[in-house]
């Protein structure tokens, strides 16, 4: 039944007003007054009872109307003294409808309005009895009082009535406020967790980015400290040596002397030899002239035929372009070692803003990316960099990796 | 080099002390004159200016970058002084340099690594043949060449002899040093040459330098 009045405002505010018009039905029924007069009274009733209809748009105009059709029936409808009483402002059981407005608008609006509908309400009841009284002097004192007491009592139960309504309301609206509020912080909570993460991680993008700069700055001092060092000591020593052999072998020498040079001038060829393969994996030199220069060697090298194309306009950093020359060193190998191919395709271009490495042979095929394998490491490698490795290797070949490298780590 | 030493005028150009200080005073002590040893390329541009010498030794990394500022200072010495012999040391195989570096014009152009040094007599030889307007291709760079070749078919059908002969003629070797080298008499060597051109298609030449680099040009083409 509530529900039902709730979800069917129109109606229930029809009802109310065909109730206000039933129990009003007698009165115009029994009035002893001329067609006119009847015809009058029905009209007030009937606009008095049609404000409720209105209550719920426009609660205050629809009280206003009320109020005036009844200080109007107060100063016109039970006058005492002069022509009489109008008819059609007399009293009617409608006027309960002034209540209902008077409930409505204290339900729906703020206080300040209703309290002054409230003392309209009871400044209207109080002339009423005042000006109800003298046409029927013979009110007792008791009576007078019941009567002020009953109408007041009445009005001010539809304010409260009203009141208590809106204090629901109220209480709910400010719940709801209340839990906006509390999800506005929780959002704003997790939006900051989210920012502080994101500054972390760019942090850490930077730390780590330093950290391969870095690492690849140091091997190329630790080459360059191994050239302007340890090779060149080696070379000028392999040197007296040489010098030492070539001048024993000119002189009749002791043999046993000729041979310990000859061993030893042979052990630091060999060592110079050992120490340039491994300053060049630790830095390849020529990769200070760029990737181009560099991979050129690698191709040159080559024990398979290599066709190299490198369009890199722009250079990446020195950390980028020593990875992308062990990856190519790396997979050049396997190509050699496994492959069976008979040539090989090698290209670095920069399609988007990274860099792009094409390793292609047309060798057997098969290969495949196995934890603990060579293209597991070049992968674990590539992925400190938030690069990637594909690797398309059907059986029968060809076989075609190909790595993705930002051009800073 | 057991007939009486020519005395080279020589311009090192070096940036380690150490291996500047040994090679002024191994050349030395080989009766040859260092005229100057500097540190690095522009240096060395002055020295070679100043002094006009038989031959420039120089490495190819010097300061500033410690990249190629020798090689493209033995280049441009090259062009301004034909008759400077440039001879270039390095610490690693740069095939595309060197042969770069003899493309251009391989009189008196030579491309060795550095652990060369240590051959003393093998190394002293070298300047000379790039003094006297000869070339000089480290031996590592030909065999290099000689795995990277394209051609490989073709080189497959040299004899191995054939193949020696080329690699020595590669490293810029006359017919007499070839001679000598593998222990068989010149005419020897005048018929493998004949016959390695033949097998690759090249015209016969008698210039070492020429057939240098038409020996370089077809293993790298």
């Amino acid at each position: 039944m509530n529900a039902w009045l709730r979800n069917h405002p129109w109606q229930a505010d029809g009802l109310l007003a065909a109730a206000l018009l039933a129990v009003s039905v007698s009165q115009i029924a029994a009035g002893q007054a001329s067609p006119v007069g009847h015809a009058a009274f029905a009209v007030v009733t009937v606009l008095l009872a049609a404000t409720v209809l209105a209550r719920r748009r426009y609660p205050v105009a629809a009280f206003a109307v009320a109020a005036v059709i009844g200080a109007a029936q107060i100063a016109f409808g039970v006058q005492t003294g002069g022509p009489g009483p109008v008819y059609a402002l007399q009293p009617t059981n409608a006027d309960v409808a002034i209540l209902v407005l008077l409930y409505t608008l204290a339900a729906y609006r703020p206080r300040p309005v209703s309290i002054a509908g409230l003392v309209i309400c009871l400044l209207g009841s109080a002339v009423a009895i005042a000006r109800w009284s003298p046409a029927h002097g013979a009110h007792p004192t008791g009576a007078l009082f019941a009567a002020a007491a009953g109408l007041g009592g009445v009005t001010l139960a539809a304010w409260v009535l009203g009141d208590s309504v809106a204090y629901r309301y109220r209480r709910v609206y400010y719940a709801s406020l209340e839990e906006r509020a509390a999800r506005a912080e929780a959002e704003r909570d997790a939006q900051a967790r989210i920012a502080a993460a994101a500054e972390r991680a760019h942090e850490l993008q930077d730390r780590r980015a330093r950290a391969v700069d870095e690492s690849a700055a140091r091997l190329r001092r630790i080459e360059r400290d191994l050239h302007d060092g340890a090779q060149v000591r080696l070379a000028a020593l392999a040197m007296t040596l040489g010098e030492i052999k070539e001048n024993l072998e000119q002189s009749p020498a002791d043999h046993h002397t000729l041979d310990l040079v000859g061993a030893a001038h042979q052990n630091a060829k060999d060592t110079l030899a050992e120490l340039r393969d491994l300053a060049r994996g630790i830095h390849p030199p020529v990769l200070d002239r760029g990737l181009g220069p560099a991979l050129g060697i690698l191709a040159g090298t080559s024990a398979i035929p290599v066709a190299l194309t490198v369009t890199v306009t722009e250079r990446p950093s020195p950390a980028i372009e020593a990875m992308a020359y062990f990856c190519t060193a790396e997979l050049l190998a396997n190509v050699t070692k496994h492959s069976g191919a008979g040539h090989v395709m090698i290209s670095v271009a920069e399609p988007g803003s990274g860099l792009v490495l094409t390793v292609t042979d047309d060798g057997h095929g098969g290969a495949r990316l196995v934890p603990g394998g060579g293209l597991a490491g070049l992968l674990e490698r590539v992925q400190t960099v938030d690069g990637r490795l594909q690797v398309d290797s059907p059986p029968g070949g060809p076989t075609i990796v190909t790595i993705e490298l930002p051009r800073h780590a | 080099m057991t007939a009486i030493p020519e005395c080279l005028r020589i311009v090192i150009a070096e940036d380690a002390a150490i291996m500047r200080d040994g090679l002024t005073q191994t050349l030395t002590r080989r009766g040859h004159d260092v005229v100057a040893a500097v540190a690095d390329a522009d240096a060395l541009r002055e020295a070679v200016e100043e002094h006009e010498p038989d031959v420039a030794i120089i490495d190819v990394r010097m300061p500033p970058t410690h990249t190629d500022e020798g090689l493209r200072a033995a280049q441009a010495i090259h062009k301004d002084h034909p008759r400077v012999g440039v001879l270039v040391f390095s610490q690693y195989i740069e095939t595309q340099s060197a042969t770069e570096l003899l493309a251009a014009a391989p009189a008196g152009v030579g491309y060795l690594l550095k652990d060369r040094v240590a051959d003393v007599s093998d190394f002293i030889d070298a300047i000379t043949r790039v003094a006297h307007g000869g070339t000089v291709l480290d031996p590592e760079v030909v065999r290099q060449l000689l795995t990277a070749s394209r051609r490989g078919d073709t080189l497959a059908a040299l004899t191995p002899r054939e193949r020696e002969v080329l690699s020595l003629l590669a490293q810029g070797r006359s017919n007499a040093a070839i001679a000598s080298a593998l222990f068989i008499s010149p005419k020897v060597v005048e018929k493998h040459i004949a016959n390695i051109f033949d097998k690759l298609g090249l015209a016969p030449d008698d210039n070492d330098n020429r057939r240098v680099i038409a020996a370089l040009r077809y293993l790298e083409s």
